[in-house]
């Protein structure tokens, strides 16, 4: 039996039928799903030519700020760059990796986000601006610490485990993180999958009162989806009064993730867009609740993308965590010796020996990663982003990036004219429309 | 002493009129005609006496860090939730999910209490005069729960640490629960706090505790698959 060429029994299928005949149960693992799906590489813009006339790439200004959240509070999130760092646990990273991301969002005038994990107050005094997230475990949730954020948000799910709880191995879960989440050190931490105080859109809409008033109306209440059944889900928050939905896909990142729902829940980033900005349209909120979406955001390109198709915002996990040095050969590191994978192919966030830093507990581990080196990293990368997404902005010949409209793109393949509403190229049509 | 009347104010205007006069050191804060209104009383990070006169709706009394709050009626979902610190004292029955999340401070409930009460507790002590739902101290990770008079089903379920003492009939146990026998330090100290609210019974009271046995996968993982 060849089993290479065997598209049932596929090398990795074999393989995964061999790990879950010795572990038992489900296989757990960080990063993201291994599906291929349609994703923005397969859109591409279709800048200027006789039709209309570009903008200088390095004279002319073309504005990035972005104001969030302005439904209802009366200070929205005001961002330089439509690029903000999403929400991921002290505990699923390293204090070290959590202050840098603040760090690196202030240094690029945008905001960085706490996790199922409560607030890092070295986070806080690294991040000018602190979204402040409230999940169903509610683990370390403190009303002072909620009253210094910027943003709220409400987490129903994530793209990379839509309809489950967030995940942390014993091995994260040691001293101040055990402190901080009031759980017994060591516990294998599965979180709750729904909010203890309130179960549907109903009741959501009072949670959301109530941190209004917690908060004196002053900061915007956002509500993050993991992306499945959009169209209902979105209408669904923005009626309960949100004032900014986080759409996360199904290419999202994870610390750490039951393999089987990283690969086949949730849908992914292009279509997730596209049907929250027609669910919002349909509702007359479109650009008045704000839409920010996530999930496998890798570049400018990207963020351009996701822009032109009706989001207003973008946040990155794993490209910021690339950025800060995942998966790279440190001259400290040793990946083969200490996780078993070479660097550029690890997934084991958590097993919380991540060596370079960052997705660990380990004290000696921690110290690979110097929070202001790696605030610096994330800092260009997040410039870099900003420079590549006004570059394709001014070819277009804008100089917003609220411009930015699905008339600017074009589809590489049927599956994406289809997803995203945008004519395939070399076609005036849009597929399944 | 300050009167404030509900029904004269939006629940913001109610609020900020709180807070503002919390902040300003005023003693005790009155409040009538709530007319089970809900969020009312959200967010007082500072240390105050405040009573309601009658029943309240939803979100009651929470995310608090100080006041100590008398509520003389029945309240709605989540009363208390998140409290960090002070007291909560209501006369009638909760609804579900009482004292959701709660990190601190003490909460009497005189009548009964709804489904899920002290869900995901994580510190203080919630004592229920009645009978208490369905998932009592669901995923409960620290403090006590004390219910006087029967616990619903599911009860404990998937609890990390705390304790849920039951003065009546506990329905059936939730995952990884067990009952144990309350020792007698335990007892003497419940029936002073009883006692201190006013409940002059002295049942017996046995808990409910987990087994651990959720506490860790069987197996941790040996193959990995790699990222390409
Ligand atoms: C290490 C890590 C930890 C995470 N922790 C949380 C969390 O605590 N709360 C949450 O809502 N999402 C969490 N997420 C998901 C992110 O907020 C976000 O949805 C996802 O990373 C976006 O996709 P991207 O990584 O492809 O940019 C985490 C992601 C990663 C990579
Ligand atoms: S290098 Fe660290 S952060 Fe990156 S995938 Fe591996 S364990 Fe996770």
């Amino acid at each position: 039996m060849v089993l290479g060429s065997n598209q049932i029994w596929a090398p990795w299928v074999v393989d995964d039928i061999h790990a879950k005949a010795d572990l038992g149960r489900y296989r757990i693992r960080g990063m993201s799903t291994h599906q291929k799906v349609t994703h923005f590489d397969d859109l591409t813009f279709l800048s200027t030519g006789l039709t209309r006339f570009p903008l200088e790439g390095y004279k002319e200004q073309c504005n990035t700020a972005v104001s969030l959240g302005g439904l209802n509070a009366e200070n929205p999130l005001e961002l330089d760059i439509p690029i903000y760092i999403t929400g991921m646990s002290w505990g699923a990273l390293s204090a070290n990796a959590k202050t840098a991301l603040g760090k690196a969002a202030s240094m690029a005038g945008t905001a960085s986000c706490t996790g199922d994990g409560g607030m890092l107050p070295a986070e806080r005094e690294a991040s000018d601006k602190l979204i402040y997230q409230v999940l169903p475990s509610r683990y370390g949730l403190n009303p002072n610490h909620m009253a210094t954020a910027q943003a709220i948000e409400i987490v129903v799910g994530q793209g990379a485990k839509p309809g489950t709880g967030g995940l942390l191995m014993g091995v994260k879960v040691q001293d101040d993180v055990a402190i901080s989440r009031d759980l017994p050190v060591g516990v294998d931490q599965r979180s709750p999958a729904r909010h203890p105080d309130w179960l549907g859109p109903d009741d959501l809409a009072i949670k959301i009162e109530q941190l209004r008033e917690a908060t004196d109306w002053k900061v915007p209440i956002h509500v993050k989806l993991g992306a499945c059944r959009v169209a209902d889900d979105v209408k669904l928050a923005a009626k309960a009064g949100a004032d900014g939905i986080v759409i996360d896909s199904m290419v999202a990142g994870t610390g750490a993730s039951a393999e089987i729902l990283l690969d086949h829940s949730g849908i992914p980033t292009v279509p997730a867009i596209v049907l929250a900005r027609e669910a919002l349209r349909e509702i007359g909120l479109y650009r008045k609740v704000s839409l920010i979406a996530s999930g496998g955001i890798r570049n400018g390109a990207d963020v351009a993308k996701a822009l032109a198709l009706g989001a207003d915002a973008c946040a990155i996990g794993v490209a910021a965590l690339i950025a800060l040095n995942c998966n790279r050969d440190i001259p400290e590191s040793n990946f083969e010796e200490e996780i078993g994978l070479p660097a550029g192919s690890c997934n084991r966030c958590h097993t919380g020996k991540c060596p370079v830093g960052i997705a660990t507990q380990d004290p000696e581990l921690t110290k690979r990663l110097d929070p202001d080196e790696g605030a610096e990293r994330v800092a260009n990368f997040l410039n870099s982003m900003t420079m590549e997404l006004a570059l394709l902005t001014r070819s277009l010949g804008k100089g917003d990036v609220k411009s930015l409209e699905p008339e600017d793109l074009a589809a590489l393949t049927i599956e994406a004219s289809i997803m995203a509403q945008v004519p395939l190229v070399g076609t005036n049509k849009v597929f399944g429309n | 002493m300050v009167s404030l009347d509900a029904s004269q104010m939006t629940t913001r205007e109610l609020n900020s009129q709180i807070k503002e006069l919390a902040a300003n050191g005023t003693g005790k804060i009155t409040i009538s005609n709530p007319a089970a209104r809900h969020n009312i009383a959200v967010g007082i990070l500072t240390e105050c006496e405040i009573e309601i006169e009658g029943s309240v709706g939803y979100y009651v009394a929470t995310l608090l860090d100080g006041p100590r709050i008398k509520i003389d009626g029945n309240a709605g979902w989540a009363l208390g939730e998140n409290m960090m610190s002070g007291s909560i004292s209501l006369t009638k029955s909760a609804g579900a999910s009482v004292a959701a999340s709660m990190r601190g401070g003490e909460m009497f409930i005189g009548g009964d209490a709804g489904a899920r009460a002290g869900i995901s507790m994580k510190g203080g002590t919630l004592i229920i005069g009645g009978d208490s739902g369905f998932l009592t101290g669901f995923m409960m990770q620290k403090g006590r729960i004390i219910v006087c008079g029967d616990v619903g089903d599911a009860a404990g379920d998937s609890m990390y640490e705390g304790t849920i003492y039951c003065g009546g009939e506990v329905g059936t146990l939730g995952a990884d629960a067990k009952i144990e026998e309350s020792t007698e330090g335990e007892l003497i100290e419940i029936w002073s706090l009883l006692e201190a609210n006013g409940i002059s019974e002295r049942p017996h009271f046995r808990k409910i505790v987990s087994q651990k046995n959720l506490y860790h996968y069987d197996e941790q993982e040996r193959h990995e698959r790699p990222l390409i």
